[in-house]
């Protein structure tokens, strides 16, 4: 497993890719500062409508993911490298597992240390307000990776797909249909984001703690399921 | 083809189709240890056969075992296989060594760095093993491949096209290879579309034309089929009627036809009594001959007889 991983790990490291992914995490703390310096600074629960939930949680880690989870499988699909990995004795999760955690170690620094200055410099060094953003931060990459590297293995246009999902489910219609909240990767994040600090972000509109884990597991472990099934039944190019 | 020993590989009523589109029909044989071509046009189904006996593409119809076991879904049987595809499936950042130490890890090879080691020394590339993969050749690139392929010592190889891109020398070296290996009693087939590659390198030859085993056993049997087919014959000279009613005195002409240009067309069954005769008519007939071509030599009109026949 440790060759998928450290090979998935190099192919994912492009230049390019992190700069994209820095600039992205970088955007969260450098609003955060300057709402905070604007003369009409915004309630805490504006803040965290609008910074933390809609684009943090909302946008910019699963773009981040996206950038990254999509190539995970994607790039191998199409430079037709995957039949080297598939051409050897290992069983299929030691393919897809590695690939996913390869993913969530790439893309996690970047969310949690977005998540975690964002956080310190709003809640003005509330430790347990920015453990439960941070920490909610991690759920949601470990999340959207599971659901992009999949996605990345089924569709050639992974990334166009993946938007319209970001964008429409995530980003419109969980955040007024009571409905698809339970089937929104965003929700669970702040689900769990409430369940570590329940004072702090009581105003929030969220899932009960434990559907939201439980909903984590059944995701995570349901789309990794999923794309060992592929791997197994596709046609490797 | 019938097979006198226990089959290594048996394709059985194999067919796959995409869509409409009927890629491989029916197609069904054993292959015993030794050297087997996959011969055929380009587009005729020999990758999306090989592909399918090395279980990266599902059959739409019928089964593919190897040892007696199905290949499809059947991971651990790669540990007795060595696939190298036709498409340059390297990564460029990895240096060539690290690429053929990886593949062998993933095979759970014993000893890996010994094995590497001699994989590398089969393809003569110790030198540059330690260079990154994008600045080799194409041909360096087949070979590393070759050595990652090779790691795990497979008793069965199944190459793509394997000499793509490679120079003559490299060419030279690597039937060299092929043929030691076959006869450790490996299993290996490769496939081409190239009649002489084939011809130099395999003892059995399966010939693949639209999809469907057009004719299988010997070379030399396909061979002689295909010399005992109508070729057309383009002959340039400088008195091409009176060369035409002195060709129709030769046995092994059948018909001679004059174009509108002046040159001569002729229908020939026998070509290789043609391709003595005709020099020797034309100087004892004191005509000079400018230009001999071949209509219909290429490979595409070679199958294209053999699956009428």
């Amino acid at each position: 497993m440790g060759s998928v991983y450290r090979l998935t790990l190099r192919q994912l490291a492009g230049k390019w890719r992190l700069s994209i992914m820095t600039v992205l995490a970088t955007l969260p703390v450098i609003i955060a500062l300057l709402m905070l310096r604007s003369d009409s600074a915004p309630s805490v629960t504006e803040f965290e409508t609008t910074v933390l939930s809609a684009m943090l949680a909302g946008s910019i880690a699963p773009l981040v993911v996206l950038a990254i989870a999509a190539a995970a499988f994607g790039n191998e699909v199409e430079d037709r490298t995957l039949a080297n990995l598939t051409l050897t004795p290992i069983p299929r999760w030691q393919i897809a597992l590695p690939k996913l955690l390869a993913t969530i170690t790439i893309a996690t620094p970047f969310i949690a240390v977005s998540a975690f200055l964002t956080s310190y410099i709003a809640f003005v060094g509330d430790l347990r307000a920015t453990l439960a953003v941070t920490v909610s931060a991690i759920v949601g990459v470990a999340l959207y990776a599971s659901a992009f590297v999949w996605l990345g293995l089924v569709a050639s246009q992974a990334i166009g797909l993946a938007l319209l999902y970001v964008v429409l489910w995530e980003g419109f219609f969980s955040g007024f249909a009571e409905g698809v909240r339970l089937l929104s990767i965003r929700h669970y994040a702040i689900g769990i984001m409430h369940a570590i600090d329940p004072r702090r972000f009581a105003d929030i509109t969220h899932l009960s703690p434990p559907v939201a884990m439980v909903m984590t597991a059944v995701v995570l472990g349901g789309f990794l399921i999923a794309t060992i099934r592929r791997l197994r039944q596709m046609d490797v190019p | 083809m019938i097979a006198s020993a226990e089959p290594v590989i048996r394709v059985n009523q194999v067919s796959r189709w995409f869509g409409s589109v009927v890629a491989v029909s029916e197609v069904s044989f054993d292959i015993t240890p030794g050297i087997t071509g996959l011969l055929g046009p380009n587009g005729a189904g020999k990758t999306t056969l090989l592909r399918m006996m090395t279980g990266l593409a599902a059959t739409s119809r019928g089964n593919v075992t190897i040892f007696g076991e199905p290949v499809r879904d059947n991971p651990s049987l790669y540990r007795r296989i060595g696939v190298m595809s036709e498409h340059e499936t390297v990564y460029e950042f990895m240096k060539g060594r690290d690429f053929v130490t990886m593949m062998g890890r993933l095979r759970g090879v014993e000893n890996l760095e010994r094995a590497v080691d001699r994989a590398i020394a089969l393809v003569d590339l110790a030198d540059a093993q330690d260079r990154r993969m994008d600045t080799y050749s194409r041909g360096m690139r087949q070979r590393m491949r070759l050595a990652a392929t090779l790691v795990h010592d497979p008793q069965i190889l199944i190459l793509d096209e394997p000499l793509n891109g490679a120079d003559p020398r490299q060419r030279v070296h690597f039937k060299r290879l092929l043929q030691e290996l076959a006869s450790h009693g490996r299993t290996i087939v490769l496939s081409s579309h190239i009649l002489e590659e084939v011809e130099q390198l395999a003892d059995t030859v399966l010939l693949i034309v639209n999809g469907k085993l057009a004719a299988a056993g010997g070379f030399r049997a396909i061979r002689a089929a295909l010399n005992e087919r109508p070729y057309h014959v383009r002959v340039t000279c400088d008195a091409p009627r009176r060369l035409a009613s002195a060709l129709l005195g030769l046995s092994s002409v059948d018909a001679v036809h004059v174009d509108p240009d002046g040159a001569l067309v002729v229908l020939s069954r026998n070509v290789l009594d043609l391709q003595i005769e005709l020099p020797r008519l034309a100087q004892t007939s004191d005509i000079s001959l400018r230009r001999i071509e071949p209509l219909d030599d290429s490979l595409e009109s070679v199958f294209g007889y053999l699956v009428e026949q």
